[in-house]
Parts: C-alpha cells; structure tokens; sequence
C-alpha cells in the first residue's frame, strides 16, 4: 500500500517535471554555433557528404573509440555470465524439442532466400556510411541479424567462435592502430587525412573513414553474434 | 511544433518505462521496461535538434553544399544518438544474462525471490 | 484529389496499425496474440507505404521493394515464433481443442 503510493507520488513528480519541460521547449531557428561550424567544416576539410558519419569518425572519434571499448566489455561479460564451461541448464532435455526436431520448413526457406539479401544489405549500409545514411554500427547490427537468422533456421549450424573472436579483436586493434598513425603521420591520434581526401562523393574518398567504417562494422557484427551464440540452450 | 511533438512522446515513453520498472514484479517485464526509457530518451535527444523547416544533413542531390549551414537539422544529437542506441542494446544482453542465471538459481522469474541485496 | 486518396491509405494503414496493437492487448493467449500483431501490421504497412506512393510517384520501385521485404520477413519470423512458443508448451486457451501440430508430431516421430 505504502509502495504503490510512493511509486504513484514519484511518477507524478517526473510527470510536473516532464510537463515543465514540454511547455517551455521552443524550436530553434537556425542552427547552433557549434553544430553550424561542424557543417561548414565537414565537407571541406573532410570531404564526406554524410556529416554525422563525418563527425562520430572524426571530430569525435575518440568517442567511438571508447564505444568499441564498452562494447568489448559487454562481450566479455556476456561470455563469463553464460559460457564457463556449460554448467547443467534448468530445462531437461525432452523439453527441448529444437534438439529434437528440425525447425520449420517455412524459416529455412526464408532463410534460403534472405541471408544472401541481408548480407548484401548489411555490406551496402557499412560501405556507404560516408556517402549517404549508413555507417559502421548500422551495417554491424544488420550482420548480426544475418546471423541469428541462421542460428533460427539451422538449429544445428555452429558459427566459428574462434574466427568471430579472433576477427573482433583484429578489427578493434587495426582502429586504435590507424590512430596510431594518425598521431605519427598526420596531426593528431585518429586524424583521417593519413589516406587522401579524393574527389568529393565519389566512392574511395573522405580519408580513412571508408575504412573506419568498415572496421568498426566488423567488429559490431562479430560482437554481436558471439553475444547471440551464447544465449543458446 | 512537429518536435514538440515528438519531444512529449518521448517524455511520456520515458514515464511509462520508469512506471513499469517501479510496477512490474516479472524480471523480463523490467527488462523491456529499461528498453521503453532508453528508446524515450534517445527520441528526446533526437528531437531537440530539429531546426525550424529543416533537413537531413547528407549533401547529395537534393541539398547543395553551398545552402548546407541554413538548411540542416543540428547533426551532433544524431551522432551521439546512434553511439547511445548500441550501448542501449549491449546492455539489455547483460541484462538478459543475468536473468537466465537467476532463472537458474531459483526456478522463478519474479523479483520478489531475490531478497539477498535488501536490508 | 489524387492525394486524398493517397491520405485515405494511410489513415486505413494507421487503423490497422491501431487494431493490431489492441489486439495484441485483448486476445486471450500466446499465439492469438501473435497472430494478431503480425497479420494487422504487416497489413497496415503495405497500406501505409501504398499511400505514400501515391504522394511521391517517383518512389514507387523503392516502397514496392519495400513491401515485398516487409510481406517475405514477417510472417517467416512469426512463423518461427509461434514454434517457439509451441514447443516450450506455452498453454493455449480454455476452448482450443485443435492442435494440428502436436498430432503431426506424434504421427512423425510414432513412426520414427
């Protein structure tokens, strides 16, 4: 009783809270001084039309940098709370029917005509981050759709833990590496002029974001289709 | 007024997951729950950057690069959006983890099993 | 004239949309629930995108693909779902008293 009341006074107090806000929001007019500079700069100095992936992969790279390390973490710890060794799960195995039975015919012939789509898919999205909406995180979600796709359809199919792992943690040390380079090279750590700036919207341009972009989506993609493989039964 | 809109959904989505997370007794309830707020919050974050009759900022056909500073929505909230989102995700893994773990310890998804951490 | 029609599709898309998620919250177990969901709202899609087109013509092609994606993924996800569900023994509703696919489970592997 006295729960429920607290929980009622809490919600009403974040609702005045929310109210205040809403009522008081106007919309701008024109941009910020700092978001009109990002725009200004970002087809000049970096030649990429898409200006958000302009900037998550170099203004504020460092950011992403971190966000691979957080993401890292979350994969390990995925794999410690689920993986140690297999202890004896609490459903017995006569109430595990996908052991026993195959699954449908539907999803594995809807596995047959979409995996190489989605695949297709997924490298598109990844490839054109610099050049329309798209980007490493993107197409790396969309990778690790491809594969719960298949875990679904082919209960028996086993993906390569140690190629996934080893794939990741490559992709994760190449990005600190082109960092790297950036600070002996070029200006700074992570600074994308150490490939040429090419013609602007044309394919391989815009420095090392193409790259980044490929790297981090690999390593999005690898990490989470280990996290998918170990939620198995 | 469209943001304001979209701001005020996003304040109610934000309400309804924290109520959900005080209510609900079901573990996989609260799950969903932190995943209502983290999409309320992520759609707020999104909406403060609209600027007044303005657009996506790609520079392709549709928008030249010489009309780009008056024209485009604020790219920054954007880009912080699409870190937040991932992160959001990675961590309702964790929190399913821990969930079939506790599943496994005491046969039972309601919160009120667990009374180890309370005082 | 043409665009009140197209204006038209969306709203019957939005209501579709609308009575999925009602249907989602009053259908009374598991699998009446997913039906629900899936069928109103894979409809409300392609009603929804339909109209579009009729508001921007040059997208066509690209919201026809579209729809084809959306009507070849979900259903297949459903499907899959729902045995899902199946085969942990999710209980069905009081008066069901059909279930093809536990019979064609026992006749499959009585003769295993």
């Amino acid at each position: 009783m006295i729960r429920r009341l607290s929980i009622v006074v809490a919600i009403a107090a974040f609702g005045l809270i929310f109210a205040s806000l809403a009522i008081s929001y106007t919309e701008q007019q024109s941009l910020r001084p700092l978001a009109e500079s990002y725009v200004r700069r970002v087809p000049q100095e970096l030649g990429a039309p898409n200006i958000i992936t302009g900037i998550l992969l170099t203004y504020r790279a460092f950011d992403t940098l971190g966000e691979v390390a957080v993401l890292f973490m979350v994969a390990a710890s995925v794999g410690l709370v689920l993986g140690a060794g297999h202890p004896p799960r609490s459903v017995s195995s006569e109430d595990r029917p996908d052991e026993a039975w195959p699954s449908s015919e539907i999803v594995q012939s809807g596995a047959q005509i979409l995996v190489p789509l989605i695949s297709i898919f997924a490298a598109y999205i990844i490839m054109n981050g610099h050049l329309s909406a798209g980007g490493g995180f993107q197409g790396g979600a969309v990778i690790a759709s491809c594969v719960l796709l298949m875990l679904l359809a082919y209960p028996q199919y086993q993906p390569n833990l140690e190629f996934l792992s080893i794939a990741e943690s490559m992709a994760g040390a190449l990005f600190v590496l082109a960092g790297i380079a950036g600070l002996i090279v070029a200006g700074s750590f992570l600074d994308t002029r150490i490939l040429p700036l090419g013609q602007f919207g044309a394919f391989f341009s815009a420095g090392t974001i193409p790259v980044l972009s490929v790297l981090l989506g690999v390593k999005v993609g690898c990490e989470l289709s280990v996290i998918l493989d170990g939620f198995r039964p | 007024m469209i943001s304001s809109i979209v701001l005020t959904t996003g304040l109610l989505l934000i309400l309804i997951g924290s109520w959900g997370i005080l209510t609900h007794r079901n573990i996989l309830r609260i799950i969903i729950s932190f995943s209502l707020m983290g999409t309320g919050t992520h759609i707020i974050i999104v909406a403060i950057g609209y600027v007044k009759n303005g657009t996506a900022p790609i520079i392709d056909r549709t928008l030249d690069l010489s009309e780009a500073t008056s024209r485009v929505v604020d790219p920054i909230p954007s880009a912080l959006v699409v870190t937040a989102i991932v992160i959001g995700m990675a961590v309702t893994a964790v929190m399913l983890a821990y969930t079939i773990r506790l599943y496994d310890s005491k046969k039972t998804l309601s919160i009120d099993a667990f009374t180890e951490s309370k005082w | 004239m043409i665009e009140s029609i197209g204006s038209l599709l969306v709203l019957l898309g939005a209501i579709f949309h609308f009575s999925a998620g009602l249907g989602m919250l009053r259908m009374p177990d598991a699998y009446t629930r997913m039906q629900a969901g899936t069928k109103a709202s894979t409809l409300g899609n392609a009603l929804v995108l339909a109209g579009l087109a009729i508001y921007h013509p040059g997208w066509g092609l690209k919201l026809f693909i579209i729809v084809y994606f959306v009507l070849m993924t979900n259903p297949v996800s459903s499907h899959a779902l729902a045995r899902a569900a199946h085969g942990i023994r999710i209980p069905m509703a009081g008066d069901t008293d059909i279930d093809a696919l536990r019979d064609a489970q026992r006749k499959a592997g009585g003769s295993m």
